[in-house]
């Protein structure tokens, strides 16, 4: 700067200001100063959970990364990669080691060790916590990388990081505690991203090869590389049949496909799939696809005739379909497993409601209403169509990309809530790419010169000679800029105040919606102050210390993460869900009557029930909101034994009260939850506050099961498993009998006595 | 005239002893006879007296019954949908069942033949999707009610209430869907492909053009992309209505919550997202 000053001493403090601004080390300088804050304004957005809680893993998820991470840390890398892990999935276990992404845990591990060697003393738990916030920085970077392939307007790039880093379709999935692989995947998804444009531009087989290292690294830490083993081929399909084949494509792909595929293959939960999935065949289809492109290519160039051109192209196109074809009839023979259900629910949305209930029952599977479009992305929502409109003006190679990326990001964001976040990044780069393009025509200062008749002339030739070649008819005229400075103002302050307006919109939502914990709510008490409802590790805590090392817990799938990870107790099943048929039997026994559902822990070596339960806090992600779709799981596996239409009451309806049906009283999930509850209240007012249901007075009876626990807010009940009878009767008539036995001494009625006749 | 009375009797006799046979008859008989009209056209069309005897009491047969009501006045779309996978069923049933191992008889029963039988039953929806067990012989069972089929999943394929029955039906025989050929199908799809791919090569050179379009693609992709970002899959998957009225007789252009919406809104939503694509 002091060069800068130095130089232009004497003239007037507003040219001095803009001669500094061309200063090209300044600017180098404003822009490295530019991108920390933006790094800052990223990390400090995602620490309204810790500030406000505390520092702690959210979720579910992470739980099970924690408790990984904590397993590698404690045991090394190769005891990690082998790890088969007993606590969860009793008495099945799970192969943990070969069944996971470890790119995640792998990361903490690195940066615990690094500290540790740069003798900075810290806590594993805190470097989880904060790992997927200092990834956000790194993100933002990847974002303005990405943005400057594209335009050569610096501010836009800018603008994309700003945009990436705050906004809260990205934040949602990274706020500190959400210790999820999506923290580290986004900034792996963009970055490679930008090296694959990179590749493609160079056509260099470095660039290539670091492109393929981050996708090696991008499979290792989430399934949804196939987002990128998908997008770039299509890419490269794309360009082909917009007659851009190039070596320089050829390069850079042939180098990313061959390096990338032997990395991820290296990761033991991918292994051979890219070989034998459908979703990898567009890959290796156009890797095919592009060698034969290529000695056409040469063969084109060594013979000129025309005749034998259209004959290539003609036998191209036939190999293409017959390569298509040949794909299809493995598919049907088995040699390539088809889409996988998770990939296949994506084309054909009804598929996972009729055949995978476990995958529609998750939230995030749910398809996109348009306000969480606008909830996620705020204003970038409507400059995106914009940004890609921009692209389609200049339209070189890269720029495709943006537009293919756009186009089948909103779909799969369309279709599924939780593919928001691979939206998000397109997202940004286009909608600065347009602000930026707005900004940079508003802000000129100077007015344009008025345009010789001469050069007019020169530049509508030019525009003709453009439109004649198939150019975007908005770019048939001269760009010439704006005069009036009114008009300036008011578009420049507009978009100050958009800009504005998105900023506080972000904060908002983040500190609003993305920023709890989940494991502990927050509410408000009549005078406005905190109160923190923390009955999950009050609960887990209990679990840890009044039970032996391996008492077996039996939950739904939700809470199987968490009771491995705060509890440390093995568990039945957990958020995996690999084993679908292991979930259905924990669903048939909450759905089922107690008779049948004891058999089944006793098989399973239950001793401890543990169910959420919302009613008297008006909690509403309970197990009895969750039910319903216990009982679909298990009718799909035993469809005789479990009736979704018997939990409904004639009237077709769902309840808890006095109407409900006898199968839903009767179920053991309805008994626990419900188990005492009308204790609490005064006669005829117990309540279920999330339903809104009056309950009857009785409450449930319970044989086979014992209360053990129930959490400060009746959020967390725990029942233990009663053993068998010591006098060989069941369960019912055992407590019956201790009923009974107090009854006796208050009165014993017989009858007269009668004479027996006979 | 001594003569005619004689003959009334003759004509009579075998038809009273008909008579008599098909009312006492054994159930054995009654599958016999069923299967055969079952042979010539499955699912075989019921009415309120043959109900009643296909369903009487001791048997050793199962019969599944679909009450539906396909009139058009009563405006059952289930039972339309359904209908030709009934069809389906049935006939692929008997096919693959010629001599009534699996012992199943498979017929329907219109509300407008069936009426009487529809209120004995206490029917207030349709489709209803009956399984008689047989109460007598090597597999029956304890319960004489019939086992009533689930219709709240949508219409299902005639291979899922196959599986239906051959899970109700152990140890029988259980044909497997067999759906016919559609030669007429086939050939309008080859020909119009044909004619198609004709007359894309015969307007190659003006298709070209429109093909290379910048403007077209850009339009093309810009629509895709402001339906797809203003919830139109949302539309698709959930089936929502287009606009709902708001109970004051006007009309409801947004829909309450912010799980839901409208058909409209999506087009409301992509119309306004559109304004700053024209205006640069």
């Amino acid at each position: 700067m002091a060069v800068g000053k130095g130089a232009n001493a004497g003239s007037t403090p507003t040219e001095l200001l803009v001669s500094l601004g061309r200063n090209q080390s300044t600017k180098t300088l404003l822009k490295v100063i530019i991108l920390a804050l933006i790094a800052a304004a990223a990390v400090a957005s995602r620490l309204f959970s810790v500030i406000r809680f505390e520092s702690i893993i959210h979720e579910f998820d992470p739980w099970f990364n924690f408790r990984a991470t904590k397993y590698l840390v404690a045991n090394g890398f190769y005891q990690f990669w082998d790890w088969f892990d007993d606590r969860t999935w009793h008495p099945l276990g799970r192969v943990t080691g070969g069944t996971l992404y470890p790119g995640l845990m792998v990361t903490s591990g690195v940066i615990y060790h690094l500290l540790r060697f740069l003798t900075v003393p810290v806590d594993i738990r805190n470097i989880c916590v904060l790992l997927a916030p200092a990834f956000s920085g790194l993100t933002a970077y990847a974002a303005y990388l990405l943005t400057n392939e594209m335009t050569t307007s610096s501010s836009a790039g800018l603008l994309a990081a700003a945009f990436m880093g705050i906004t809260p379709g990205y934040i949602s999935r990274s706020v500190a505690g959400s210790y999820d692989n999506e923290a580290i995947a986004i900034f792996l998804l963009v970055f490679t991203f930008f090296l694959w444009i990179k590749a493609l531009k160079l056509g260099s087989v470095l660039w290539g090869a670091l492109c393929a290292l981050f996708y090696g690294y991008m499979v290792a830490s989430w399934g949804g590389y196939a987002f990128i083993t998908c997008l770039v081929p299509l890419h490269a399909f794309v360009l082909i049949c917009m007659g851009r084949f190039s070596m320089r494509l050829y390069v850079a792909y042939t180098t990313w496909y061959a390096l990338g595929t032997l990395a991820s293959m290296q990761i033991p939960f991918v292994g051979f799939l890219p070989v034998r999935t459908s979703e990898h065949m567009p890959a290796l289809g156009i890797f095919g696809f592009l060698q034969l492109v290529a000695f056409l290519e040469y063969v084109r160039s060594a013979v000129p005739s025309r005749q034998f051109q259209t004959f290539l192209y003609v036998g191209l196109g036939g190999i293409f379909g017959v390569g298509l074809l040949g794909l299809v009839g493995l598919t049907a023979g088995g040699y390539i497993a088809p889409w996988s259900g998770r990939f296949y629910s994506l084309w054909d949305t009804g598929y996972a409601k009729i055949h995978i209930p476990i995958i529609a029952s998750v939230s995030e599977h749910q398809p996109t209403a348009w306000p969480a479009f606008f909830f996620d992305l705020n204003m970038l929502i409507w400059l995106f169509p914009a940004g890609v409109y921009m692209c389609f003006q200049k339209l070189e190679d890269e720029h495709v990309f943006i537009i293919v990326y756009a186009l089948f990001g909103s779909y799969f964001a369309g279709v599924m809530v939780r593919l928001m976040l691979t939206l998000t990044p397109v997202v940004c780069v286009a909608a600065a790419i347009a602000a930026s393009q707005l900004l940079d025509t508003y802000l000129q200062y100077n007015s344009p010169e008025v345009a010789d008749d001469k050069e007019e002339e020169s530049s509508d030739g030019a525009a003709k000679k453009a439109s004649k070649q198939g150019a975007l008819r908005s770019t048939s005229q001269p760009v010439v800029g704006i005069y009036n400075l009114l008009s300036k103002a008011f578009i420049a302050g507009a978009m100050t105040l958009f800009l504005l307006i998105f900023v506080q919109h972000c904060t908002w939502v983040t500190s609003n919606a993305y920023s709890s914990p989940s494991v502990v709510l927050a509410s408000r008490m009549p005078d406005g102050s905190q109160h923190i409802i923390d009955d999950y590790r009050e609960a887990y805590q209990w679990l840890r210390q009044n039970t032996k090392e391996d008492a077996k817990i039996m939950s739904w799938w939700d809470y199987g993460y968490q009771i491995g990870g705060m509890a440390d107790r093995p568990t039945l099943v957990d958020n995996n869900t690999w084993n679908n048929t292991h979930i259905a039997t924990v669903g048939k026994a909450m759905s089922s009557r107690e008779e049948v559902a004891y058999p089944i822990m006793r098989q399973h070596e239950v001793d401890y029930v543990l169910v959420v339960f919302g009613g008297l806090l008006g909690y509403s992600g309970d197990d009895i909101n969750k039910f319903l779709w216990m009982v679909r799981i298990a009718e799909g596996i035993w469809p005789d034994e479990v009736k979704e239409r018997d939990f409904f009451t004639p009237r077709g309806e769902y309840k808890v009260d006095a109407d409900a049906s006898e199968t839903m009283k009767n179920s053991l999930m309805y008994k626990m939850s419900y188990h005492n509850y009308a204790s609490l209240f005064p006669p005829g007012q117990a309540q279920d506050r999330v339903r809104s249901a009056r309950l009857p007075d009785q409450s449930p009876v319970l044989n086979s099961l014992e209360e053990a626990y129930t959490s400060e807010n009746w959020i967390i009940r725990i029942y233990k498993v009663k053993d068998l009878d010591n006098f060989g009767r069941d369960h019912a008539a055992a407590a019956s009998f201790e009923r009974g036995h107090k009854k006796k001494k208050a009165i014993k009625k017989r009858g007269p006595r009668v004479l027996r006749v006979e | 005239m001594r003569w005619l009375p004689a003959l009334v009797s003759l004509v009579a006799l075998p038809l009273g002893s008909f008579a008599a046979k098909s009312s006492s008859s054994s159930s054995a008989d009654r599958f016999q006879t069923f299967h055969t009209q079952a042979v010539s056209s499955s699912p075989i069309k019921l009415a309120d007296a043959s109900y009643k005897k296909l369903t009487s009491a001791p048997r050793d047969y199962s019969v599944a019954v679909l009450l539906t009501a396909l009139d058009a006045k009563y405006g059952c779309q289930l039972c339309g949908m359904f209908q030709p996978e009934w069809d389906v069923l049935g006939k692929s049933w008997v096919k693959g069942d010629k001599s009534g191992d699996s012992r199943l008889i498979l017929s329907t029963l219109d509300f407008t033949d069936g009426r009487d039988t529809f209120m004995s039953l206490g029917l207030q929806t349709a489709p209803v999707l009956l399984l008689f067990q047989p109460t007598t012989g090597p597999h029956a069972v304890p319960s004489p009610d019939p086992i009533r089929y689930d219709f709240a999943n949508g219409v299902p394929n005639a291979e899922v209430v196959r599986d239906w029955l051959a899970r109700h039906l152990p140890d029988r025989p259980h044909p497997l869907i067999y759906r016919p050929v559609n030669y007429v199908r086939w050939v309008v799809s080859t020909v119009s492909f044909l004619g198609v791919l004709g007359v894309i090569f015969k307007l190659w050179p003006y298709l070209l053009p429109i093909l290379q379009n910048r403007n077209v693609w850009a339009g093309l992709s810009l629509v895709g992309i402001l339906l797809f970002t203003s919830g139109h899959m949302f539309n698709q998957i959930r089936k929502v209505p287009y606009v709902a009225g708001d109970g004051r007789g006007g009309i409801s252009y947004f829909a309450g919550g912010f799980q839901s919406q409208y058909g409209l809104e999506t087009q409301i939503i992509a119309f306004i997202c559109k304004l700053p694509t024209e205006s640069p």
